[in-house]
């Protein structure tokens, strides 16, 4: 199996506070992980690192994306090369609409990858299809990006965007906080659609009810900054049995 | 539009007084302070008196006020009635108590002070500490007339000192009764204020004046607060139609420093308040709170300048105007963030009650900001009371004239609220109160 | 929305693309200005002794008046001696047909993306154009004439309708109204003039493009619309100027006149050279533009995009003098480098339930300083008037300043004034989000800042808001990492 992500032993430092402390984790092309821990494990930390988020500083190992050194990369070259962070908690652009950004980000990453501008009609055309998939209204399309959406919709918006851009890996944090269980569904199932051999997924949860859903090949718990243990999906089952309660006594 | 005409030359009886007054002003033959008060003269003659073209007095006509003639005010002695319906604080509030710029030692009581705290009249403090007093005099405000003639001429006035980790925690209040006289006056009374690292005051400053004679107060206070210092400072002005007051406050804060300060400015002949603060340090802090409430022919008006010059400070400015027959109001505050104040967050508001066609409320909130990193903003309104507000409380069986006084009440209120002495906050309250037309309708009826 | 990221970027390789010359001979008064210059830029225009005579008064009254020195703008004293006051292609006359214009002018306009003609892409928008101190062309002339509409040069309207200019000029900006409208008044060569009769709309954009070419000299215009009872009009203006190291001064005057019922939309984009990136060069802007509400129900509306000159100071300002009348100000100010803008409105409200209503957004980037400064006044007799400002500073790095100035004056009970500012950095997390998906650093940056100035945007022309859309790009490049 090809592989796509390479973390290796990666240390981060936030405002002088070690957050991340050596984590290690392998994604292949294809492959679903899911990523759980207690809250301030650090999850979305490894998720803003990877996407180049500044105020992180890496003081040691490495990340290699599609066997580039991503820590190298600025946040639009990670993008162009097809990573794509759908974020925990989306940011409100007032007065650039949603549809006018999805548009400009499509083409700025179909320049950076040599491709040709999608054309108008046919962006429309994917872009209601996309809407459907997810469950967005075109009234939320009109509006400004994420600007006066619930904290569903925002997420949903996320997704629309993980649909159009069409990445090669994927990660979701906590995309599932907040959802309402038909919510939580259709993300499933726009995730689910957009499986493939050449798509990966690393999805930060902290509930199982997301796993249900999005049925993961890998599942690795992060506690205090560390992978403390990876397992199959039916390690997924044992922590909402037990909770973290025993790596915490382990990291302690 | 030249530099020249925003000032006027001061009429020549100051030269006259300044000639004729100099030997008589304490600490004269003191070399230091006397040259001193002949450069700050001259200084004074050199600015010149500010016409409304320049653009911090452009809503203030003073010059009309400071062009009269008018003599250093004498000493006269109040009853003790006069006196006391002002205080504020409890049995242990320490005053020193100022009859139209004189020190009235038979009533005030600053006795007792615990170690580290030095509290006198300014006039003591120039026979103890004359250099001190000659450099705090000298230091202060060099741009600004007002504040030269007042260096020139002061002659009581407070110096308060808190050493290093003192607090004072009864207030002290400063009481100034302006009785004014037949003829002009005129008195330049000073306050010092030093707090050392983390000493803390409360200071409350009362103005009173009920007569009809010109008295014109030019009051400078000048105060430095070392790092962590705290003051309070809870402040209600009421005069008659003859008060002129022009006080200034200018400030500097050092890190960690914390200033809250209200000022009731209800209403006067000629009301104005010059606030200027340095936060110098990191982490300041200031709250400045603000009424006023002319009526008549009265005017209010308000400066504040807070110069953001170091990280992460907080200033906050919340002033609110009711105005009423033919009173005029005015409020032009600047927030100042300078180059390298990041992560500055700065607030500014000012909320207006127009209550007649006849009255005038003049806004000028202003944002000067070099530093990025900030959160500044401002809002200004100018309206009649809310027709919804009116509306519900008619709806709910008040008369039209009631509600409307409820509500001014109500707008009116929030500021004396943050006033932190009880018993000035509720003597503030009574006398606002009868500001508010129907105002003793609303205690009758047992609204409040 | 039409304009794309990618036709920004076609912009941005190279800064500012206007800086170019156009080599004509051009007949240019010496320099120096006494009033001997001024009987000759008169005569030169065959005007009327009047007006020779009211450019006189102008002039003198110009004479003991000083520079303003309040608005927050730095720069060396200007020598009006040094200045040419006028300047023009050599030319026997006014071409009389489109397709006797100068070729080399015709190019230049072809160049700065207006081709002097009738059609294609100017097609809906008529065009007066203005070369130093002369009007070359006005296209859709006859076609509006048949409405009784009157677009041309003011040169020429002084002479076709004398009486609508002598009633008119200076009733709005008089002629010491301040030092830069005074020696305007008496200097002024060429700008445009509108008339549109009563109840008529006019059923294109009218438009001036002002291009400031020779050396030496300054451009002084006068623009003068009236928009009888009734009417509509929109109107646009827009500039450029070639790079040169020396200051030029612009010291334009706009007067607009709207009467019962009629309607002004005046929209400028102003991108007059900006000096290079060390502040050396670019044009001095001093600029007085108002418009009086006359009539009842009638309104004024400004729209400007600020993005050129080395010194912004223009105020388009709106009496409200008619009852029920509206005056609006919509402004995007962006500067950049060490450009100064000092830019507002002044609303004077004077009759009954006259509504206004604000918006100012101030960009400021590189070591710039961008102030907003306003007044609203409420006059005794402005019952149930209404005014709403909001103030937005938007700052781009930690050298520069953006600054707020409004000044409240309300004098009638049942007045309702609210003003409200802002002033914030250009925030990390939104730039974050749009690199991680995909947008370069620069793009993300004029993409926030065109959302940030999307309410002002809005209330331009279409051919306008691609173009200011643009402009807002190019004019923030290099002011990011
Ligand atoms: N910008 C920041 N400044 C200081 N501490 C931070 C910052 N971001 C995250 N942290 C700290 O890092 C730890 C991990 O946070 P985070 O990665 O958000 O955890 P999770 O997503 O697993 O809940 C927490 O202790 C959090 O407080
Ligand atoms: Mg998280």
């Amino acid at each position: 199996m090809k592989n796509m992500l390479r973390i290796e032993e990666l240390r981060v430092t936030v405002e002088g506070k070690e957050i991340l402390k050596g984590v290690t984790l392998e994604v292949g092309a294809g492959e679903v992980h899911a990523v759980m821990g207690p809250n301030g494990s650090g999850k979305s930390t490894l998720a803003y690192v990877l996407a180049g988020r500044e105020g992180y500083e890496v003081t040691g190992g490495r990340v290699l994306f599609l066997g580039q050194d991503l820590l190298a990369m600025e946040p639009e070259e990670r993008a162009a090369a097809g990573l794509f962070l759908a974020m925990q908690y989306p940011v409100e652009i007032p007065g650039v609409s949603n549809m006018y950004f999805l548009r400009q980000a499509m083409n700025a990453v179909r320049k950076a990858r040599g491709e040709p501008e999608i054309a108008a009609g046919a962006f429309m055309k994917m872009l209601r299809e996309k809407a459907r998939l997810v469950g967005i209204r075109d009234e939320l399309l009109k509006r400004d990006v994420n600007t006066g959406f619930s904290g569903g919709e925002k997420k949903r918006n996320e997704i629309l965007q993980l649909a159009m851009l069409e990445p090669k890996l994927a990660v979701l944090d906590e995309t599932d906080s907040g959802l309402d269980i038909d919510a939580l569904k259709a993300v499933a199932e726009a995730v689910n659609s957009l499986r493939g051999p050449d798509r990966a997924f690393l999805v930060i949860t902290h509930y199982q009810r997301l796993l249900e859903h999005i049925e993961p090949d890998h599942v690795h718990v992060m506690v205090d900054g560390r992978i403390r243990r990876s397992g199959g999906k039916e390690l997924a089952l044992e922590l909402e049995r037990h909770g973290y309660e025993q790596f915490a006594a382990a990291a302690a | 539009m030249g530099a020249a005409t925003r000032r006027i030359d001061p009429p020549p009886f100051y030269g006259e007084l300044f000639a004729r007054e100099r030997t008589r002003l304490p600490g004269h033959g003191r070399a230091a302070l006397d040259r001193v008060r002949e450069e700050a003269f001259t200084r004074f003659l050199g600015l010149g008196l500010p016409t409304q073209k320049a653009e911090a007095w452009k809503y203030s006509p003073i010059t009309r006020l400071a062009n009269r003639e008018m003599a250093l005010a004498e000493p006269t002695v109040p009853g003790l009635e006069e006196v006391s319906a002002w205080f504020g604080g409890g049995p242990a509030t320490r005053r020193l108590i100022f009859v139209d710029g004189h020190l009235q030692p038979e009533f005030s009581h600053v006795g007792g002070l615990p170690a580290g705290v030095r509290v006198m009249g300014l006039a003591r403090a120039i026979e103890t500490i004359p250099e001190a007093v000659a450099e705090a005099l000298a230091g202060c405000d060099p741009e600004r007339a007002f504040s030269q003639l007042n260096a020139a001429l002061t002659r009581s006035g407070a110096w308060i000192e808190l050493a290093d980790g003192v607090a004072l925690e009864e207030p002290l209040q400063l009481l100034f009764l302006h009785r004014g006289g037949d003829s002009a006056v005129m008195t330049h009374p000073r306050i010092v204020i030093r707090l050392g690292r983390g000493a803390r005051l409360h200071l409350l400053e009362t103005h009173a004046g009920s007569g009809s004679g010109h008295c014109f107060v030019n009051l400078v206070g000048q105060a430095v607060l070392g790092d962590g210092a705290e003051l309070l400072c809870d402040r209600l002005q009421l005069g008659g139609s003859g008060l002129s007051l022009l006080a200034r406050g200018f400030l500097e804060m050092g890190a960690g420093a914390r200033l809250r300060a209200t000022t009731v400015a209800l209403g006067s002949g000629f009301l104005r308040n010059e606030i200027e603060l340095r936060l110098a340090g990191r982490e300041g802090e200031a709250i400045l709170s603000g009424l006023y409430m002319p009526r008549g022919e009265e005017h209010v008006d308000t400066l504040v300048r807070i110069h953001h010059e170091a990280e992460n400070c907080h200033s906050d400015q919340f002033y609110k105007g009711v105005v009423e027959d033919r009173a005029r109001a005015a409020f032009a505050g600047k927030i100042i963030v300078h180059r390298g104040a990041q992560k500055t967050n700065a607030y500014q508001a000012n909320n207006n009650l127009l209550l007649s066609d006849r009255a005038e409320v003049n806004s000028k909130p202003e944002l000067e900001i070099y530093a990025d990193d900030v959160k500044c903003s401002h809002g200004a309104t100018c309206g009649d009371l809310d027709p919804e507000a009116l509306f519900y409380l008619r709806a709910r069986g008040l008369a039209r004239e009631v509600a409307s006084s409820l509500l001014v009440y109500a707008f009116a209120n929030e500021v004396i609220e943050r006033m932190a002495d009880a018993r000035l906050q509720a003597l503030t309250r009574r006398a606002m109160l009868e500001r508010v037309p129907g105002g003793a309708a609303l205690e009758a009826e047992g609204l409040l | 929305m039409s304009s794309t990221i990618e036709t920004l970027k076609e912009h941005t390789s190279g800064e500012y693309k206007y800086g170019f010359m156009t080599a004509v001979e051009e007949e240019t008064t010496p320099p120096g200005l006494d009033e001997e210059v001024i009987r000759r830029i008169s005569a030169r225009k065959e005007e009327p002794e009047w007006l020779t005579e009211w450019r006189l008064a102008a002039y003198r009254r110009w004479r003991a008046m000083a520079e303003p020195d309040w608005q927050k703008v730095t720069y060396p004293p200007i020598d009006y001696q040094a200045i040419s006051y006028f300047a023009a292609p050599k030319q026997k006359e006014r071409p009389k047909s489109l397709d006797d214009i100068d070729p080399e002018i015709r190019r230049t306009y072809e160049k700065l993306g207006i081709p002097i003609r009738e059609q294609e892409i100017l097609a809906g928008v008529a065009v007066d154009y203005v070369f130093d101190s002369v009007s070359v062309a006005t296209t859709f002339k006859n076609k509006l004439a048949e409405l009784g509409i009157v677009f041309c040069s003011i040169s020429e309207a002084v002479r076709d309708h004398p009486e609508l200019v002598r009633e008119y000029l200076g009733s709005v900006v008089p002629q010491g109204d301040n030092f830069f409208a005074a020696l305007n008044s008496a200097v002024f060569t060429d700008g445009s003039f509108v008339y549109v009769p009563k109840g008529v709309r006019c059923p294109m954009e009218l438009s001036t493009y002002f291009r400031i070419n020779a050396a030496g000299t300054g451009q002084f215009e006068r623009t003068l619309i009236i928009a009888d009872e009734g009417s509509y009009v929109s109107y646009l203006e827009g500039c450029t100027a070639p790079m040169r190291d020396e200051n030029q001064l612009h010291a334009a005057v706009v007067e607009l006149i709207a009467l019962d019922d009629a309607e002004i939309k005046y929209s400028t984009v102003q991108n007059w050279y900006p000096g290079d990136r060390e502040g050396k060069g670019g044009i001095y802007n001093f600029v007085t533009k108002r418009g009086i509400c006359r009539g009842r129900r009638s309104k004024i509306s400004w729209t400007q995009v600020e993005t050129g000159s080395a010194i912004t100071w223009k105020y388009p300002s709106c009496i409200l003098q008619g009852d029920d009348s509206v005056g609006e100000f919509y402004s995007v100010a962006l500067t950049n480098n060490f450009q100064q803008a000092d830019t507002g409105t002044k609303m004077i409200h004077i009759g009954k339930r006259t509504r206004s209503r604000i918006v100012a957004k101030g960009i400021a980037a590189g070591r710039s300083d961008s102030t907003y400064r306003g007044l609203v006044r409420i006059l005794r007799g402005a019952t149930g008037a209404r005014n709403h400002t909001q103030c937005d500073s938007l700052l781009i790095g930690d050298r520069c300043g953006a600054h707020t100035v409004p000044y409240i004056e309300v004098r009638n009970r049942s007045a309702e004034v609210e003003h409200e500012a802002t002033t914030s950095k250009i925030s990390e997390d939104q730039l974050f989000y749009c690199r991680s998906r995909g947008f370069p650093e620069e793009d993300a940056v004029a993409l926030i800042v065109n959302g940030f100035c999307r309410e002002v945007m809005e209330e331009l022309p279409m051919e306008f808001a691609v173009e200011a859309r643009k402009l807002l790009g190019i004019s923030l490049e290099g002011s990011v990492g």
